[in-house]
């Protein structure tokens, strides 16, 4: 298993033992990524709170436009599933949606389960690409963007605003629906534009049914906000210096930390492939990634330790976007010799030893 | 090891003991009295000795626990936890839950709500519980693939497989069914759903539903009874949905979840939903008694803010309307819905005051305490922190006099509870709290002090007073080990979660994964729970069905 440390190939325990003593050296560590399997992930809880670290996820945006919009005003969901069996109207909300397989595969059937069933299905879209590879009916975005075009949408609904203008079709169609869903990415529409959707939706279920489906990105928050809630009380964003978890979105966001020099090292999970932060090697960093990875390199950080993939070369629980739930997914090759949760539990117990010396 | 617990009084109501004594343990389960001297000697003198306590539902894993606390972050406190176990003192979290729990003398605890599509995450949860064994009952009675069978009449060995296959897979303990097809109904426009209504688009009705999974759960051999949510939960009139399902089981058993939610009867019949509601709990003790195939857990409301957690999407829709504060979230999961809405509990307000009265005298009106186990269906009643607060009022007429003084008329108009003279002995304490679930459950290890029961045990000094008595137990063991000492915990020991040992078949289990693949694209290993899927070894410990 590869592994460096300071540009230097070596085995994977002087690579564990140097991360030890990188993060024990460092006041204010921050443990980032988390794009991995979910035992690495709890692995990567538990060191946090050894070293009184705190966490960020690699889809923190989109994750906490979700949550601070939750917090607030609630929410009214559905699944992939629920949302392909038996929607008979879409509203798919700006552009990234229609990059995502999901929306693809809704598009392209019809509701077949529930009163739905046998219906055609309608795709609605504000803001979309409006490329023509799926039929659907478009409505432009405001100019204002997206969150406002939503707002319009919700007042027309409400009878705030009349008129024939478009955003009133469209308040008509989405009241037509038996079963409607409004499917949008978290990053693009924004806390403000989610808590505005959800109000709309609520709305709307005064007399249809109507839930929203947010649409999960790449990495693997969807599976990292429960087992923080479970582990913490509380959302990713988490800092354990003062021995007790506190949540602070804006506090705990590790790029800013970087930035206003308030972390002085970071711990870097990603055994599944994500975006490695620009701001690693401005702070002594310990990189723990997927083998045969592009950040499988001597220079992706200070100390770099490759691990097994999960899914490929070693088994995890790992979010299902099709499904929404988490499944575990078998090593399909040759098993890795060192998995993520193995590394940090290992620095850990070092760490744990050092402070019982 | 041999160990003594000398001079304790021992009450162990399935032995008829209740009187000092020792208990003695060796090899982490009860012994006989033994002629050796033992290695070690807990002087239990001035204390009450009984078995841990088990717990048949709370809302401790999953996904809409999960959504709760995103969705009211500062329910819980958090407190800096300088030494032990990382997380045990963040409030709300896994850890917090197992030591609250394992504080207050209890050893298991079963989650009553895992849809099978979200086993995986539920049981990784659940197995971050620590100090406690824990378990879940699998969610059965609204997703399509039971529903096809039943409308197209494929006969109860079909349904029998279908229920084994998911309780298999989901690696549950029991079976529960809420609302039975109340989320279908909800999901196709319904607004409400009563025992033998029509569910849209399968022609099938709850009745028809509910009475497939106690066949299902009885063919299998399942020991919880069907652990059963009515319709109607919470609203006047909900007595005669509760005694309707109690009829409807035909003397299958059967277990009813919260029944505090359902003892409400209609005040004014011209005007039933809008008269509010009387005490149904002497009409619902007269069904219990006539039904000794029932049992019941309480569901007692507590004063104060919480956060109601139900899979019952129909029921949570309508309570949307009384969040408080106002924001609340409803998932129109896979086959299952479900609700988060956060609710107060005013303190001396009448609604409340009135609920909190009929949970007590459901419990002070039964004859059988091991068929009525305390619960607040934590957190939809109140924490599960406040049960040594409950055991106080249930032992002490005057400490229950004195809160009913402290609320409005209505407790005494509407209730029956101020003229109960009854105090609950320690017996029946244990009945309600350790050796009437622990049979509830079919776990026979435990619940008693029994040669050859699991050592888990649980010293409380005893004291007047109750809620003090019961907050924070002298000596707790599990399997033998101290794992609370003066109230606070001295092990951080992971227990186990209790899995049935349930054979499900091939065909069947070939049949689901065709029927999944052709819907989703995905088969049944999407919701498969496998032991490497867990940080640690032996999670797991399988509970053998009933011969």
């Amino acid at each position: 298993m590869a592994a460096w440390v300071k540009g230097g190939a070596t085995d994977a325990e002087t690579a564990i033992a140097a991360a030890a003593a990188l993060l024990a050296a460092a006041h204010a560590p921050v443990v980032t990524g988390l794009c991995a399997e979910l035992a690495a992930v709890r692995a990567a809880f538990h060191l946090a709170g050894t070293l009184g670290a705190s966490l960020d996820t690699a889809g923190a945006a989109g994750t906490y436009a979700e949550l601070g919009s939750l917090s607030r005003t609630g929410a009214m969901t559905t699944t992939p599933a629920e949302a392909a069996g038996r929607a008979d109207a879409v509203l798919v909300l700006g552009a990234a949606p229609w990059d995502a397989p999901i929306l693809r595969d809704i598009a392209a059937g019809a509701p077949s389960r529930g009163r739905a069933a046998g219906a055609e299905r309608t795709i609605l879209s504000i803001g979309g690409p409006g490329n023509g590879a799926t039929r659907h009916v478009a409505y432009p975005a405001e100019a204002g963007g997206l969150a406002l075009s939503v707002a319009h949408l919700r007042a027309f609904a409400k009878g705030h605003l009349a008129g024939e203008a478009a955003y009133a079709d469209l308040a008509r169609r989405l009241f037509g629906a038996r079963y409607g869903v409004a499917v949008y990415d978290p990053a693009e529409l924004g806390a403000l534009g989610i808590e505005m959707l959800q109000g709309l939706v609520k709305d709307l279920n005064e007399s249809t049914r109507f839930f929203t489906l947010s649409l999960s990105g790449p990495g693997q928050d969807r599976a990292v906000v429960p087992l923080a809630a479970w582990t913490t009380g509380q959302a990713p964003r988490v800092g354990f210096g003062r021995g007790v978890p506190e949540h602070d979105p804006w506090r705990f966001d590790s790029a800013r930390q970087v930035r206003a020099g308030e972390a002085d090292a970071a711990l870097w999970l990603a055994s599944l492939p994500s975006p490695r932060p620009d701001w690693l090697g401005t702070v002594p960093s310990v990189a723990i990634v997927g083998a045969g990875g592009p950040d499988a390199v001597a220079e992706a950080a200070e100390i770099v330790i490759a691990v097994g993939v999960p899914g490929e070369s070693t088994g995890g629980a790992l979010w299902n976007e099709g499904r929404a739930t988490v499944t575990y997914r078998p090593a399909t090759g040759a098993p890795a010799a060192l998995t993520a949760a193995d590394v940090l539990g290992r620095i850990r117990d070092r760490l744990t030893e050092k402070k019982g010396a | 090891m041999l160990t003594r617990i000398s001079g304790g009084r021992v009450v162990d109501p399935t032995a008829g003991r209740d009187a000092v004594g020792d208990v003695w343990i060796e090899d982490g389960r009860v012994a006989a009295p033994s002629p050796r001297a033992p290695d070690r000697v807990v002087d239990a003198t001035g204390c009450v000795v009984m078995a841990g306590g088990v717990e048949v539902h709370s809302h401790v894993a999953g996904g809409n626990v999960v959504l709760s606390r995103l969705l009211l972050p500062d329910l819980y406190v958090s407190e800096a936890a300088p030494e032990g176990h990382p997380f045990a003192h963040a409030g709300g979290s896994a850890a917090w839950i197992g030591a609250n729990y394992a504080r207050m003398g209890y050893t298991t605890a079963v989650e009553p709500a895992m849809p099978p599509a979200s086993a995986l995450a539920t049981q990784l949860e659940l197995a971050d519980i620590p100090l406690l064994d824990r378990g879940a009952l699998c969610v059965l009675g609204n997703d399509d693939h039971l529903l096809q069978l039943l409308r197209g009449r494929a006969g109860a060995a079909a349904v029998r497989d279908l229920v084994a296959l998911n309780v298999a897979t989901a690696r549950a303990l029991g079976v529960k069914c809420i609302n039975a097809g109340g989320a279908s109904a909800f999901k196709d426009g319904a607004l409400n759903l009563s025992l033998d209504d029509e569910i849209p688009t399968y022609g099938l009705s709850t009745r028809k539903i509910m009475t497939a999974l106690l066949d299902a759960v009885e063919e299998i051999g399942v020991p919880h009874p069907l652990h059963v949510h009515c319709n109607n939960l919470g609203l006047p009139g909900a007595d005669n949905a509760f005694v309707a399902t109690l009829e409807a089981a035909e003397g299958r058993r059967i277990h009813f979840a919260h029944a505090q939610f359902y003892a409400y009867g209609v005040v004014d019949p011209e005007n039933p939903m809008t008269g509010g509601f009387r005490s149904a709990a002497a009409r619902i003790t007269e069904a219990m008694e006539a039904h000794p195939n029932a049992t019941l857990d309480v569901g007692q409301v507590v004063f104060g803010q919480t956060v109601t957690i139900s899979l019952d999407i129909l029921r949570q829709f309508a309570g949307r309307k009384g969040a408080n504060p106002k924001k609340w979230i409803l998932t129109a999961g896979d086959a299952e819905g479900g609700g988060v809405v956060p609710f107060l509990y005013r303190p001396r307000g009448p609604t409340s005051s009135l609920q909190w009265a009929i949970g007590l005298e459901l419990m002070l009106l039964s004859r059988d305490p091991e068929r009525t186990i305390l619960t607040t269906d934590h957190p939809n009643g109140g924490p599960f922190t406040e049960y040594p607060r409950i055991i106080h009022l249930l032992m002490d007429k005057e400490a229950r006099d004195r809160e009913i003084a402290t609320l409005p008329a209505v407790v005494g108009a509407r209730s029956s509870l101020p003229g109960i003279e009854r105090e609950y002995t320690l017996s029946e304490i244990a009945q309600l709290t350790r050796s009437g679930p622990a049979k509830l459950l079919g776990l026979d290890d435990r619940g008693h002090l029994r040669a050859g029961a699991r050592a888990d045990v649980a010293v409380y000094r005893d004291d007047r007073d109750r809620t003090a008595m019961f907050s924070r137990a002298k000596l707790v063991l599990k399997d033998g080990v101290p794992i609370v000492e003066d109230g606070e915990v001295v092990a951080w020991r992971a227990g186990r979660t209790l899995a049935l040992s349930v054979e499900s078949d091939k065909a069947m289990a070939r049949r689901t994964d065709a029927y999944l693949q052709d819907r989703f694209g995905q088969g049944l290993d999407s919701f498969a729970v496998p032991d490497a899927a867990f940080p640690v070894a032996d999670v797991f410990e399988e509970v053998a069905c009933r011969a």
